[in-house]
């Protein structure tokens, strides 16, 4: 057994609109996942014994239920009503003043046994923005407070740098890894595991379903279930709803690409690669059939100052970044 | 070339070579971790190493004809030895007249040496002492029957800054330990092959007695036996050295305390090398000899760590526990994370072979040293190759410094304690 398997490890991406929770045993990788969101249903004697019987995670908060991770989603459809986010944009949600809360229920029901104490744990934070990167730093300090509390020994890695380090072993932990989340794409340029470059995009999965949802008058949660259920982004749109995510995934696409290009453009001190680096794509987002191709007809339009090898998707785009930062906790500390 | 090019390329196909992904990332992740800028030169002086004047020229001080009349023999040859050494290292180039400077006299030794006080143990002690052995709180049993005496260990250790010169001073109690593997040939660890294994033990008891070469062996019965006398010189290290973050120790068999288990650490399934009974003894003889002497675990390092070859200026002379070496388990930090400083402080190099068998966290450790000498080089503006003969002629002169004041000793009162 080697050292890093006799103490617990824990990876944890914590995305705006899914938490991800990485374990190792015996060699194979194993993860869980919950929906970092919540709906809130009136509270009532009845509701509140049928939820503790059927054993659906929830809170009660004064006249209300919040029921919080993976049925949330059930119940929004159910209630009619929509989902809330403790996070957005990649950050702590202000509107929500239960967000930490939320976040720590959600969290503890993912750990189980392993949060009564010992181990390491590393979590995912977006890297700063491309305008401003201060609301980083309150909320990177919020999610320490929370985790410190399972007694774990803490450490926290740049969400696109996860992605590298949970995807491109084959490049020797070179390349530019992204991944395109709920709230925000995280972009990351490393080198032989060391981060050079990286940034956030507050434009992802959420500008998408909300913008679509104002264009077509339906709600952001039905337009995200039909986006995972049945969009295909190869420019063939059966109806509104489909065309507006091609129209809005193509925004989100060239936004990203634009950004890229520019911040790798006037960085100062990119190393000398010596050769074309691989991008891998990750993140909810990136699931429709025919993004990669997209993202690679796109990117290969603009005069990207660095050379790419190939466009890749990550054989498991929901895991990459928890991956990324359990291997981080399994090297690293 | 580029500078820094060559390097990152070979960290990119040696991490390749590692299969496991995990291992390859902290591979990557130790020896990429950034590292400290240069200091300026000034500053660099005074930190890194000092050993009093440096000249700019590569030659070797010569030794004071005074002080010369009084080497022993064996010191004299290995100063000629350093000196060929020397000579050899710069390549193509004629070896110029010594310079006429003769070093100032160095100051008499002070009339009493001093070590680091010991720590206070409260819960270790010497339980029974018998003619045949000692037994101590924790457990551990010491046999002593073929403990012997060679000469009195005393050695002054060099100060990695000049403002710890005024504290240096002579000392008689060991400041680290070097652990070895007695290489020697292992039968199967068998009840059925009881007869040989005992014979195979007292084969390595009765060689490392006659030879003076261990302070303590560790059989694989998990018996611990004393060689040398604590307080005495074993000759177990060789051309070698060590530094902690305050002193530099050169040639350790004065300045450090030789464990050697009885294990083969070349062979190819070395990864259980220790016995359970030898890493638990490993253990407790460690808990009473770092606790009696206060020794840090930082000092507490292999002898492949440690081996140096002057001649070349390569280091992994010797070879034993290059790799797996059970640090955690005998209660230790994982010292193979530590630079080496024959590399870091004095520009050794090394062999291929030795870097491919060795351990993980030592290739990261070379790679780390060679790229610190190499910014180190840059910060001042040369190529590494010329600072590297500027840190081998620095430890030229630190090993010609320990041979003076030896020989000084030799004049003055004897130290006490």
């Amino acid at each position: 057994m080697s050292d890093t398997e006799r103490e617990p490890c824990l990876g944890l991406d914590i995305g705006t609109s899914r938490i991800v929770l990485a374990r190792r045993a015996q060699g194979k990788f194993d993860f869980q996942a919950q929906l970092n969101a919540f709906v809130s249903i009136p509270f009532s004697k009845l509701t509140h014994k049928v939820l503790k019987k059927e054993g659906v995670p929830h809170k009660v908060r004064g006249p209300e239920i919040l029921i919080y991770g993976n049925e949330s989603d059930r119940f929004a459809e159910l209630f009619h009503v929509e989902t809330r986010r403790p996070m957005l944009h990649g950050v702590l949600n202000p509107g929500e003043p239960d967000n930490l809360e939320l976040l720590r229920q959600i969290v503890a029901g993912l750990l189980g046994s392993d949060g009564k104490g010992g181990g390491k744990l590393c979590y995912s934070l977006p890297a700063a923005r491309l305008v401003s990167g201060e609301e980083v730093k309150y909320h990177d300090a919020a999610l320490r407070h929370v985790l410190a509390e399972f007694g774990f020994e803490l450490r926290s890695i740049d969400e696109g740098l996860a992605v590298v380090l949970g995807e491109l072993e084959a490049s020797n932990y070179t390349g530019i890894g992204i991944s395109c989340g709920g709230g925000m794409c995280n972009v990351c340029l490393a080198y032989l595991s060391v981060p050079v470059l990286s940034f956030s995009l507050p434009k992802a999965g959420d500008y998408v379903d909300a913008t679509t949802a104002t264009a077509t008058g339906e709600g952001a949660t039905r337009v995200r279930l039909i986006k995972e259920r049945s969009f295909v982004l190869n420019g063939r749109a059966p109806d509104k709803v489909h065309r507006a995510l091609t129209v809005y995934y193509e925004d989100m696409i060239r936004s990203l690409i634009g950004a890229m290009r520019e911040a790798f453009s006037e960085a100062r001190r990119l190393p000398r690669l010596d050769r074309p680096v691989p991008v891998v794509l990750s993140g909810g987002s990136v699931l429709p059939e025919g993004f990669r191709e997209r993202f690679e007809g796109v990117l290969k339009e603009s005069s990207f100052p660095v050379a790419i090898s190939e466009v890749v998707l990550s054989p498991d785009p929901l895991h990459s970044t928890a991956r990324g930062a359990l291997m981080a906790a399994l090297t690293d500390m | 070339m580029a500078p820094g090019k060559r390097p990152r390329a070979d960290i990119d196909q040696r991490a390749r070579r590692i299969r496991d992904p995990i291992k390859r990332l902290r591979f990557l992740r130790r020896v990429m971790r950034p590292r400290p800028a240069p200091v300026p030169e000034a500053a660099a002086r005074q930190y890194q190493f000092y050993v009093g004047d440096c000249d700019t020229d590569d030659r070797p001080a010569p030794v004071p004809e005074a002080a010369a009349r009084q080497i022993p023999l064996s010191l004299l040859m290995g100063g000629l030895f350093l000196v060929f050494a020397g000579m050899v290292s710069v390549a193509g180039r004629v070896p110029a007249p010594l310079p006429a400077r003769v070093p100032a006299p160095l100051p008499a030794p002070t009339a009493r040496p001093v070590a680091a006080p010991p720590q206070e143990a409260p819960r270790l002690w010497l339980v029974e002492k018998t003619a045949g052995g000692e037994l101590y709180s924790n457990g551990l049993r010491v046999e002593t029957q073929r403990a012997t005496s060679t000469r009195p260990r005393l050695y002054r250790a060099l100060p990695r800054s000049s403002a710890q010169d005024r504290d240096r001073r002579w000392r008689t109690l060991p400041a680290g330990i070097v652990f070895h593997a007695s290489e020697s040939e292992l039968a199967s660890f068998e009840p059925e092959r009881n007869g040989l294994l005992k014979r195979q033990v007292l084969g390595l008891l009765e060689y490392a007695q006659r030879h003076g070469l261990y302070h303590y062996v560790v059989d694989r019965f998990g018996r611990v036996h004393r060689i040398v006398e604590e307080s005495d010189v074993a000759d177990h290290a060789g051309h070698s050295l060590w530094a902690d973050t305050g002193w530099i120790y050169l040639n350790l068999n004065a300045s450090f305390l030789g464990v050697a288990f009885e294990a083969q650490t070349e062979a190819a399934a070395a990864h259980s090398a220790l016995s359970p009974a030898q890493a638990h003894a490993g253990k407790i003889l460690l808990e009473i000899l770092r606790g009696k002497y206060a020794i840090a675990p930082e000092n507490c390092v292999t002898h492949a760590q440690v081996s140096v070859n002057p001649q070349n200026f390569r280091i992994g002379f010797h070879a034993d526990w290059a790799r797996h070496f059970p640090f955690r388990p005998l209660g230790l930090p994982d010292n193979y994370r530590r630079p080496p400083p024959s590399v870091a402080l004095f520009g050794f190099g090394y062999e291929p072979a030795f870097f491919d068998s060795a351990d993980l966290e030592l290739q990261a450790s070379l790679l780390g040293a060679d790229e610190q000498v190499r910014q180190e080089a840059a910060g001042r503006s040369m190529p590494p190759a010329r600072w590297r003969q500027i840190l081998h002629r620095r430890y030229r002169e630190a090993s010609f410094q320990t041979i003076r004041e030896r020989a000084a000793l030799t004049e003055a009162p004897a130290p006490q304690e």
